[in-house]
């Protein structure tokens, strides 16, 4: 299992270096940014207010934006989990189906290693790979810290980076179901992406229209609190997005452990056309 | 308990979807003895050796490799099993080296990594190099490669010589021998119908996923349809070869004739004995021709 967990989380390296440092500037940066949005504190409210609550609705509670909190959320936290959503999605959707589709998994699972050891290791390494984006992410955010007038402690910084990662992993975890269900890597990462993608508008929408309300609560970006998790974690939704990872996990598992391993395409779901006339002649 | 077959189906049925792929294929392959699988594409080759390495599972039957059950004790079955795949693929940006180590990882790092570099100088492998940089036949030398550094007790090889040149396929065939020299049982299907006749002591030949045919490489050989070619000092009359049993006159001419015998040669060396023979040749079938017949005459005919 440790085989399998270093060489996916070798493969993820550069992935997570990529993701997780140019996460880190972005957030030292954007706190730089923080000491003048004080300072112009109430021009910047005024024009908040002008813009259309259609556009405000997707970056959280505006009026908030000069709180550490609201200010995170705004700034970074809000469009996160649609950037780093897809890297998620994408290794989720990877993680098993990507080797299975290359045809390297064949020669992998010859070898005396059980499914359940395959998995493990492969889902360990996912899960170091989110905790590296991540962590580089807060700890840029704490390093931007230095040069900002935000007071918000490092601690503080972390309760919305575990809100991002367990809103992430649960992303992570429904593309890799949706791999073990559906016949290519392709369509599981398109399907989860519609979800993560359609989630971020219907909990933005439901903020300017109550009748979405309903239909929110069946997204996993409704239970996600991004920067207003630095006054505190809600740890029900915090939990309640790492069960459904750990759910849609058990099912992947247990799905895996089913699987025909293919190689050139077969037990594919086959693709219904209309047949032809032939005209006689 | 110790069993002394090495491969072991009975009534193995597969399918996928409504395609049949293996329809009770019944298969013994006995410990220490290399075996050729024989048939054409889709015949339900690739899909017995997965089926036995249980990354797929049968829809029936009973298969039994060294002894376990592939899909019960699997760990145990791979632990003792070198596979090469017959459609290898491997981590483009590993080397070589790179690659057969984190194999070598999968399998508790037990290969001798001396005889590991010189299985790669037999088979002119530079292990620095990375996979992406590598032509399909030295991809297959590693494929090779990886089947044997940790000495399996069983080799399971899908087309083992796919895509290699002559000299490389003559030495995987020396290598093949040599496991069998060691103790190992190798199992490996094939097209090149002209190496399994090299090194394979017995073979099956399966046809839509029914094994039609069992048995000894030479026997299948000498057992099966042979030509004779017969030329004479001055015209003759054939007409009392008719009556040998087991031959057929295929073609005559005043002073030669063509005959096709049906196993032993000597009923035909016999009644020629009576005629002013000045030449005689015969023409062994191959092992390919035997394999075709399977395929143009149903089966069981060829083999009689």
């Amino acid at each position: 299992m440790m085989t399998i967990f270093r060489y996916t989380l070798g493969k993820m390296l550069g992935q997570v270096a990529g993701w997780g440092l140019s996460l880190a500037i972005l957030g030292g940066y954007l706190l730089t940014f923080y000491d003048l949005m004080l300072e112009q504190g109430g021009a910047m409210i005024q024009l908040i207010e002008s813009y259309p609550p259609e556009l405000l609705a997707f970056f959280g509670d505006m009026t908030k934006l000069l709180t550490p909190g609201g200010f995170l959320h705004t700034e970074l936290f809000s469009y996160m989990p649609l950037i780093v959503g897809f890297f998620s999605i994408l290794a989720g959707s990877g993680l098993l189906a990507g080797d299975e589709e290359n045809g390297t998994l064949d020669l992998v699972l010859a070898h005396p290693v059980s499914r359940m050891s395959f998995f493990t290791g492969r889902w360990l390494a996912m899960l170091a790979a989110h905790l590296g984006i991540v962590g580089l992410t807060w700890l840029g955010l704490a390093v931007g810290t230095n040069w900002s007038a935000i007071d918000v402690t490092g601690a503080e910084l972390a309760l919305p980076c575990l809100s991002l990662l367990a809103l992430l992993l649960c992303f992570a975890c429904l593309g890799l179901f949706l791999s073990m269900v559906l016949p290519s890597r392709r369509m599981a990462a398109m399907i989860a992406g519609v979800v993560l993608i359609g989630s971020f508008f219907l909990t933005g929408l439901a903020r300017i229209n109550e009748h979405l309300h309903a239909a929110a609560r069946f997204t996993p970006l409704e239970y996600y609190q991004g920067g207003e998790a630095t006054s505190g974690l809600n740890l029900g939704w915090f939990f309640g997005l790492l069960g459904a990872a750990v759910v849609l996990t058990a099912l992947s598992a247990v799905l895996f452990q089913r699987r025909e391993i293919r190689v050139g395409g077969e037990g594919s779901w086959g693709v219904w056309r209309p047949k032809r006339n032939r005209a006689q002649t | 308990m110790q069993s002394s077959l090495a491969i072991e189906t009975s009534g193995l049925r597969k399918s996928y979807g409504r395609v049949q792929a293996l329809r009770g294929l019944n298969l013994e392959v006995r410990q220490g003895e290399i075996f050729g699988f024989l048939g054409p594409n889709g015949a339900g080759k690739t899909t017995t050796i997965r089926c036995l390495l249980d990354l797929i599972r049968p829809n029936g039957g009973t298969a039994r490799v060294l002894g376990l059950d592939p899909q019960a004790a699997s760990v145990e079955v791979r632990r003792r099993v070198g596979y090469l795949p017959g459609e290898l693929r491997l981590d483009e940006n590993l080397s070589v080296d790179g690659v057969l180590r984190y194999l070598n990882h999968l399998r508790g790092g037990k290969a001798d990594w001396k005889s590991v570099r010189d299985l790669c100088a037999r088979l002119d492998l530079d292990p620095k190099l990375v996979v992406k940089n590598l032509s399909k036949g030295n991809k297959q030398k590693i494929g090779v490669v990886q089947a044997l550094m940790h000495r399996p007790a069983l080799l399971m090889m899908d087309e083992p010589t796919f895509g290699l040149d002559p000299l490389m396929q003559r030495e995987v065939l020396r290598l093949l021998w040599e496991a069998k020299s060691d103790g190992s049982t190798v199992f490996f299907s094939s097209h090149i119908l002209s190496e399994v006749q090299e090194v394979a002591e017995r073979v099956a030949i399966i046809r839509q996923g029914v094994v039609v045919e069992v048995a000894d490489t030479a026997s299948l050989i000498n057992r099966a349809l042979r030509r004779v070619r017969v030329s004479f000092s001055q015209p003759v009359d054939l007409s009392g070869l008719l009556s040998v049993p087991r031959i057929r006159l295929l073609s005559q001419e005043p002073t030669s004739a063509l005959v096709e015998v049906e196993g032993e040669i000597d009923a035909l060396v016999k009644a020629l004995a009576a005629y002013p023979l000045r030449d005689l040749e015969t023409e062994r079938p191959s092992l390919e021709e035997i394999f075709l017949a399977y395929y143009t005459t149903g089966g069981k005919e060829a083999a009689q």
